[in-house]
């Protein structure tokens, strides 16, 4: 009994100690939010773990998220009790998200790295900044196409039917395309109008084997599934060099347009003293030039680009900042339904 | 008296027992079941905002919107008859077999039992990459038509698919619910038919079919459930040609953002299996 009784004192005077500990340690708890699989590998690796040493007094949780309308979901279900510090996420749900009073104001007092930040990564109305860019690229086959296409049309290329795998609308990067279209089409202001566009896409549509290429864009094109498509750089580049050179990524001649993703400190986040060291730190030149060399998306600051090695910043938009068109989201989230109501009646029909 | 007075309390007893027994089933469900759908139905009377807001003020634009837009009337319209066929293909397909191991006995039809059951020991996601890699234009199957001549229509990506990928993954609940169904069916009054002088086919139609029509109601409702609300199977066979109620209720709530009309979608698949059950009582009273 009476060793039992010394136990139990034992056992209480262990677990007021790690209480006491925990008690210091558990306000310096970040919880990141951003996407899964490749991108939480690679982020954690270039950005979270140089953080965590540099500050071995804070802690980051990466909170991996299938998708940005999953981390809306999340924050919108958390939205009395936060549990996320920061989110990174795409940067037209950012903007739903800001709208309904999910996040934290975003200004220089959170980070003076904003102040450098390209001006396409600092959105009027949108409490988070860029933290990446992406642009949308080309993706073929090395073993069925031998010449690396250089244009946009190659996917409209005869040779090619039934080959083309395209993830239409209401993914945006149908979205993008029909922007690509559209001026390839000599249409001059996409949220005028992107009839030109449309037309255009209704020859590309006998050309498409799916609409909605699984799991993924990348994987169907690598294995020789479909021979052409489009997807994001970033990713492309990543699977490009998993896939031991079968799978190709061209940034064709004509340009293309930019993804934006941002990070935002959710309101009332438990840690937000320790949370807004972390923006800041994932907005500087070093961390955002080690995210690139990583997994080449380009950066978000201007000053990281010395940072990154000539190969690196090569195989991202970076180096053909002029090529891009210049793609508002919060105009696109205007026009999306429109368009994907007419990719619905005019275009995926085509290809039936 | 003495005998009255002791059965009335127990009997009040019993009816607070079926009280005390119901209840934990009966919270679990009103708190993971009735409220999350009352709560969809209270999405489907909010606005949703440009770029996936929701605005909390009430209207009935969704609703409106759904029965005066041509392209959800086709989606809903689509949904339920691809559904309806593949119902009735997967209750052509599994009759024989279901009669077949109906009437086997002994170890023969344990093994037999266990090869239907075993397609659900695997994840439909899985059966499903199957079919792709059967079906794709330079699969198999293709090959094989190719090479003996025959006409061979592109399979995969498009609604083709969409219902052989369904009817296989749907004939294990088919079969076993065929079989559940067929107690009625008493091999000696087949016999009587047949020493009667019917013919096989007469028999089956006035005989088999008759007595087992409670199953076949039972497996019906059962797949045409599993068929309208199935995701996994047109998402990755259909190719983004085939737009049915379960996919652009993913695509309203993940892509777009648009809760309040994939809350409406939702509701409105609700009402559809309301539908079917109505129906299928309907044809049980009939038969009873």
């Amino acid at each position: 009994m009476t060793k039992m009784k010394r136990a139990f004192g034992a056992g209480i005077v262990a677990l007021s100690l790690s209480m006491l500990t925990a008690g210091t340690a558990m306000a310096d708890n970040v919880v990141v939010a951003g996407y899964a699989g490749i991108f939480q590998e690679n982020y954690v690796k270039a950005v979270v773990e140089p953080f965590m040493k540099a500050n071995p007094d804070i802690t980051v949780e990466f909170y991996p998220m299938p998708n940005s309308a999953q981390t809306l979901g999340t924050l919108r279900a958390q939205a009395s009790a936060p549990q996320i510090d920061a989110a990174i996420l795409d940067v037209s749900v950012a903007k739903a998200a800001t709208g309904e009073g999910l996040f934290a104001p975003m200004d220089e007092s959170v980070s003076k790295h904003i102040a450098d930040l390209y001006p396409q990564a600092r959105i009027a109305g949108v409490n988070a900044v860029g933290v990446t860019f992406d642009n949308l690229v080309l993706l073929y086959n090395t073993g069925k196409i031998k010449q690396a296409p250089d244009s946009w049309e190659a996917l409209w290329d005869k040779t090619y039917a039934k080959q083309v795998s395209i993830p239409a609308v209401p993914d945006i990067q149908g979205t993008t395309l029909t922007i690509i279209a559209n001026k390839m089409a000599g249409g001059t202001n996409y949220t005028e109008t992107v009839e030109p566009g449309l037309k255009k896409l209704e020859a590309l549509a006998p050309n498409v084997q799916t609409w909605d290429p699984r799991p993924d864009v990348y994987q169907p094109i690598s294995s020789g599934t479909a021979s052409i498509g489009i997807g994001w750089n970033a990713r492309a580049q990543v699977y490009a060099d998993l896939s031991g050179g079968k799978l190709g990524v061209v940034l064709p001649k004509e340009g293309s347009g930019f993804q934006i993703n941002v990070i935002g400190l959710v309101k009332g986040g438990p840690a937000s003293e320790s949370a807004k060291k972390f923006v800041d730190y994932a907005l500087s030149p070093e961390a955002q030039a080690a995210f690139t060399q990583a997994m080449f998306y380009a950066p978000t600051n201007s000053k990281a680009a010395p940072l990154i090695s000539k190969e690196a910043i090569e195989r991202t938009a970076a180096g053909s900042m002029d090529q891009m068109i210049d793609i508002n989201w919060l105009e696109v989230a205007k026009i999306r339904d429109a368009i994907t109501e007419q990719w619905r009646r005019r275009i995926i029909p085509l290809s039936r | 008296m003495n005998a009255a007075a002791e059965t009335a309390p127990r009997t009040w007893r019993s009816g607070e027992l079926a009280i005390v027994l119901l209840l934990p089933i009966a919270l679990i469900n009103a708190i993971g079941f009735i409220l999350p759908v009352l709560n969809l139905a209270r999405y489907s009377f909010n606005q949703s905002t440009a770029g996936g807001g929701i605005a909390d003020v009430f209207t009935w634009e969704n609703w409106t919107g759904l029965l005066r837009d041509p392209f959800y009337l086709e989606l809903i319209f689509n949904s339920v008859w691809i559904s309806l066929a593949i119902t009735l293909t997967t209750l052509v397909v599994s009759y024989p077999i279901a009669l077949y191991l109906h009437r086997s006995t002994g170890s023969w039809k344990t093994f037999l039992t266990v090869l239907v059951i075993s397609p659900l020991l695997t994840s439909a996601v899985v059966r499903t990459y199957g079919w792709i890699a059967l079906l794709t234009d330079n699969g198999p199957v293709l090959s094989f038509l190719r090479y003996v001549g025959l006409p061979a229509p592109s399979l995969m990506f498009n609604i083709k698919g969409v219902f052989i990928g369904l009817t296989e993954i749907l004939m294990p609940y088919m079969i076993l619910a065929l079989m559940a169904g067929f107690g009625r069916l008493d091999p000696r009054v087949e016999e009587a038919a047949r020493t009667l002088g019917a013919t096989p086919s007469r028999t089956f139609w006035k005989i088999i079919l008759p007595l087992t029509l409670p199953g076949i109601a039972l497996g019906c409702l059962l797949c045409f459930v599993l068929a309208v609300s199935s995701f996994i199977t047109p998402k990755l066979m259909g190719g983004g040609r085939v737009f049915l109620l379960a996919t652009e209720i993913y695509d309203q709530a993940i892509v777009t953002l648009n809760w309040p009309l994939a809350s409406t979608l939702s509701i409105l698949v609700l009402i559809v299996f309301g539908a079917a059950l109505w129906a299928y009582s309907v044809v049980l009273r009939r038969l009873d």
